[in-house]
């Protein structure tokens, strides 16, 4: 029966829902309401471990202790389905992880309280940032932290094969002549996973990106994204890239093919360090910027999640104090020391990468974090339109296959996918 | 949305049994007048009365979520504010045509979410069937030793949470895995099963030679002829393994206490008539299990078309083992298009209601040869 909790769920929310008929109207996005004193906030999180649930539990205490307020910290193990139901039950939490593929869902249904501004001025964040969080012009939600991805590479088998630091794969024919002379047995030079997520950052180093210039609709066929496909096919074809899973990689994810030794370089963003510290503490690893592509042009993609705002909330105002406090500097860069994420403001992101230069990490140490802090002036923030998941997996499917495909063909499919959603 | 089937399960099954034990356990009973005597005056309103409380639960958890659901297919509701605000816009039949007729990516999702489901449907429902009833005949057999250990070892994986036994399985047929490595003693160089997306059925078909002929290109719903006849995935087999390994256990239970209400005198008599144990099997105890064994297969054909946490687990980006619960569950969430997600409840709830009568029907048409 537990196959129906999910779909009945749906069902069950919207009978309650016709039976309370108070479905709490959308406050105006900028009056901000209720007490600063003495009121309870519900503070929904995604947790990915501990070591997070008890940062952002020791954040909420100590911003409640100095304001006199309190914070109940929900951490949600599938946050989409969570936000979905409290947001259709209309008691949605006051301060949420607010998610790309989520967010202009919710600035459309105007569920999201237009908060970036209150909290503090746009030009204190990336820029790549407060785009993924700004539809139809307005800065929603302050952008809680950024990944970027970044070459990660297993420096013995590095050695091993006899290269140095100038054969660093800053440009794609190195990262070529490299993924080559690393594949040996079952070692693949590079792995990554089959997904848009990592493949994407080859189009932004084409030139190409996922959206037109004008941001007015998808440009997944340009001839630069083509370009980078067919890169990656080549390499593939030798054999000296595999995707995972389902490639002939026994990985998961690229993580775990680079600790396993399966792999030699692998693609991932700065949460791979915390999975190489607990995971894989015996493999010496270094951390590279993403290759140049073909004209010069750096290029890698940003993850990002926001402080979301309810705007349904009934203390506003309590809410905007409480999220200045979480993305005040100092707190950014406690959480980026408790658990690997990359703070969102520029200033505190350089502060950061001073502290962490191990140039070859093993064991429990950070590597050098600057070729993940350096990817935020440039990179691609995710496609956030409506319905994109769908398109993604489609496309992400075709990914294993890649060395036997037409690139084209699975672009231009990947785009008509795509436009058919701006259409309504 | 599919909150209807699980009631057609228990309400088909109370259908088929009726013929049989409850009409039996009647039988001795005077039979009731139809004038009522003033003592039987109350008893209309004290039973519903008594079935009040169980009605409301119904009417509160399924019926009305049923009808909701087939509100919310014909909007464009994205779940996240009240279905009946003023931002959800009636879009008519828009969510059934994107899944079925205007070509595009929900088309061709819910076209393979179908065949993916079909081919797992038609092999689960014979495979579970098949096995269930030999086990039962197995550990029902008069000389076998230590019954109760059988029995509960064969019943045992029902019973496991069906999270921990694919769990289980992922890791055996993980590439490299268990299974692999047996297979690789004989030589033989397993799949990355999971995560295998071809076609049993277009791999023996390369395998003699055929690949992809003219008439494989026509297109229907979304997907081409040469999709449609694939065959279940690699993936999917797993799937198709774990399934028929976890339910043959109920159904044993289900087979074995039909079994129970035949008398040994039957046995013996047909023994003595000279019928071999396979006659008997054939003759005697498969006719009398009818009404078992058509509830075994109408439970197996509504269940099958439910398919949803193995699927869940194998892996959300696994294009080999999509189903259409899973699917819509997709739609709802992952897109935020609730509309389309209760659309494809609605299409696969018509699909069970139609296989299933077509079932009974086909059982009917057998009983009056």
């Amino acid at each position: 029966m537990k196959r129906w909790k999910a779909i009945t769920g749906l069902g069950v929310s919207a009978a309650l829902l016709a039976m309370s008929a108070s479905a709490a109207t959308a406050s105006s996005p900028t009056k901000l309401v209720g007490k600063t004193r003495g009121v309870t906030l519900n503070f929904m999180i995604a947790s990915s471990g501990p070591a997070e649930t008890n940062a952002d539990k020791a954040a909420a205490v100590a911003w409640g202790n100095s304001t006199g307020n309190k914070v109940n910290v929900i951490n949600s193990s599938n946050l989409t389905l969570q936000l979905t139901e409290a947001f259709s039950g209309g008691t949605p939490p006051d301060v949420f992880y607010g998610e790309t593929p989520m967010f202009e869902s919710m600035a459309k249904n105007a569920q999201l309280l237009a908060s970036g501004p209150l909290v503090d001025p746009a030009s204190d964040f990336y820029s790549s940032l407060v785009q993924a969080y700004t539809y139809d012009h307005t800065f929603y939600c302050v952008p809680k932290d950024s990944s970027t991805l970044a070459i990660e590479i297993n420096t013995a088998m590095w050695t091993a094969a006899g290269l140095t630091n100038a054969n660093l794969p800053t440009t794609w024919a190195k990262l070529a002549y490299d993924a080559k002379a690393l594949t040996k047995g079952h070692v693949t030079g590079l792995v990554m996973s089959n997904s848009l997520d990592r493949v994407g950052a080859f189009f932004a180093e084409a030139g190409g990106s996922y959206m037109n210039k004008s941001d007015t609709g998808f440009a997944f066929n340009s001839p630069q994204d083509v370009q980078a496909l067919a890169y990656l096919q080549g390499l593939a074809k030798k054999g000296y890239l595999k995707f995972t899973p389902g490639d002939g990689v026994n990985a998961g994810w690229g993580g775990e093919a680079l600790g396993t030794g399966l792999a030699a370089m692998t693609i991932e963003g700065n949460w791979i360090i915390g999975a190489m510290q607990s995971d894989y503490p015996k493999i010496p690893y270094e951390v590279v910027p993403m290759p140049a592509g073909p004209t010069g042009k750096h290029g890698t993609l940003v993850f990002t999640n926001c402080w979301g705002i309810a705007a349904a909330s009934k203390y506003t105002a309590a809410a905007v104090s409480f999220v200045k406090s979480l993305a005040s500097p100092a707190q950014q860069l406690k959480f980026a020391n408790a658990f690997g994420v990359m703070p969102s403001r520029p200033a505190v992101a350089q502060e950061w990468a001073t502290e962490h230069t191990t140039p070859i990490a093993t064991g429990t140490e950070t590597p050098n974090v600057s070729a993940f802090v350096q990817g935020d002036a440039y990179a691609l923030p995710q496609v956030a339109t409506v319905g994109f998941a769908t398109v993604e997996t489609a496309f992400n499917n075709e990914i294993d296959g890649l060395a036997s495909a037409n690139p084209q063909q699975m672009l231009s499919s990947m785009q008509t996918n795509a436009q058919a959603l701006l259409q309504p | 949305m599919a909150t209807v089937p699980p009631a057609g399960g228990p309400v088909t099954a109370r259908e088929e049994l009726r013929a049989g034990p409850e009409t039996a356990h009647n039988a001795g009973r005077p039979k009731a007048k139809s004038g009522r005597s003033p003592l039987h005056r109350g008893e209309n309103l004290f039973g519903w009365l008594f079935v009040s409380p169980s009605v409301a639960i119904l009417v509160l958890f399924m019926v009305i979520p049923i009808f909701l659901a087939l509100y919310v297919s014909f909007t464009n509701w994205s779940g996240l504010t009240s279905p009946f605000s003023h931002s959800v816009q009636l879009v008519g039949l828009t969510n059934y045509r994107t899944l079925i007729t205007k070509p595009g990516l929900y088309q061709t999702d819910f076209a393979t979410s179908i065949r993916d489901n079909f081919y797992f449907f038609l092999f689960t429902v014979p495979l579970q069937t098949a096995l269930a009833l030999w086990l039962a005949n197995l550990v029902n057999s008069r000389f076998l030793r230590a019954k109760g250990f059988f029995r509960t070892a064969f019943y045992f994986p029902s019973v496991t949470s069906s999270i921990a036994i694919t769990i289980v399985f992922i890791f055996l047929f993980q590439g490299n895995g268990v299974v692999d490595s047996i297979l690789g003693w004989f030589g033989v160089k397993g799949p990355d099963w999971v995560y295998d997306q071809s076609g049993v059925f277009t791999n023996i078909l390369n395998a003699l030679g055929i690949s992809s002929p003219g008439w494989g290109n026509h297109m229907f719903i979304g997907l081409s002829l040469w999709n449609w006849v694939a065959g279940p995935s690699v993936g999917m087999c797993v799937v198709i393994i774990l399934l028929v390994w976890t339910t043959s256990g109920t159904f044993m239970l289900f087979f074995l206490a039909a079994m129970q209400t035949i008398g040994e005198e039957v046995d013996e008599a047909s023994s003595i008539d000279g019928a071999t144990p396979w006659e008997r099997f054939r003759f005697v105890t498969l006719p009398l299990l009818r009404p078992a064994l058509v509830l075994v297969v109408t439970l197996g054909f509504i269940s099958t078309w439910q398919v949803f946490d193995q699927i869940v687990l194998l892996g959300p980006q696994n294009p080999t083992t999509i189903t259409p619960s899973y699917f819509a569950y997709q739609v709802s969430f992952q897109d935020s298009n609730f509309g389309a997600g209760a659309a494809v409840a609605f299409l696969l709830f018509c699909l069970i209601i139609f296989l299933t009568l077509l079932q009974r029907r086909f059982v009917k048409e057998d009983l009056t040869k």
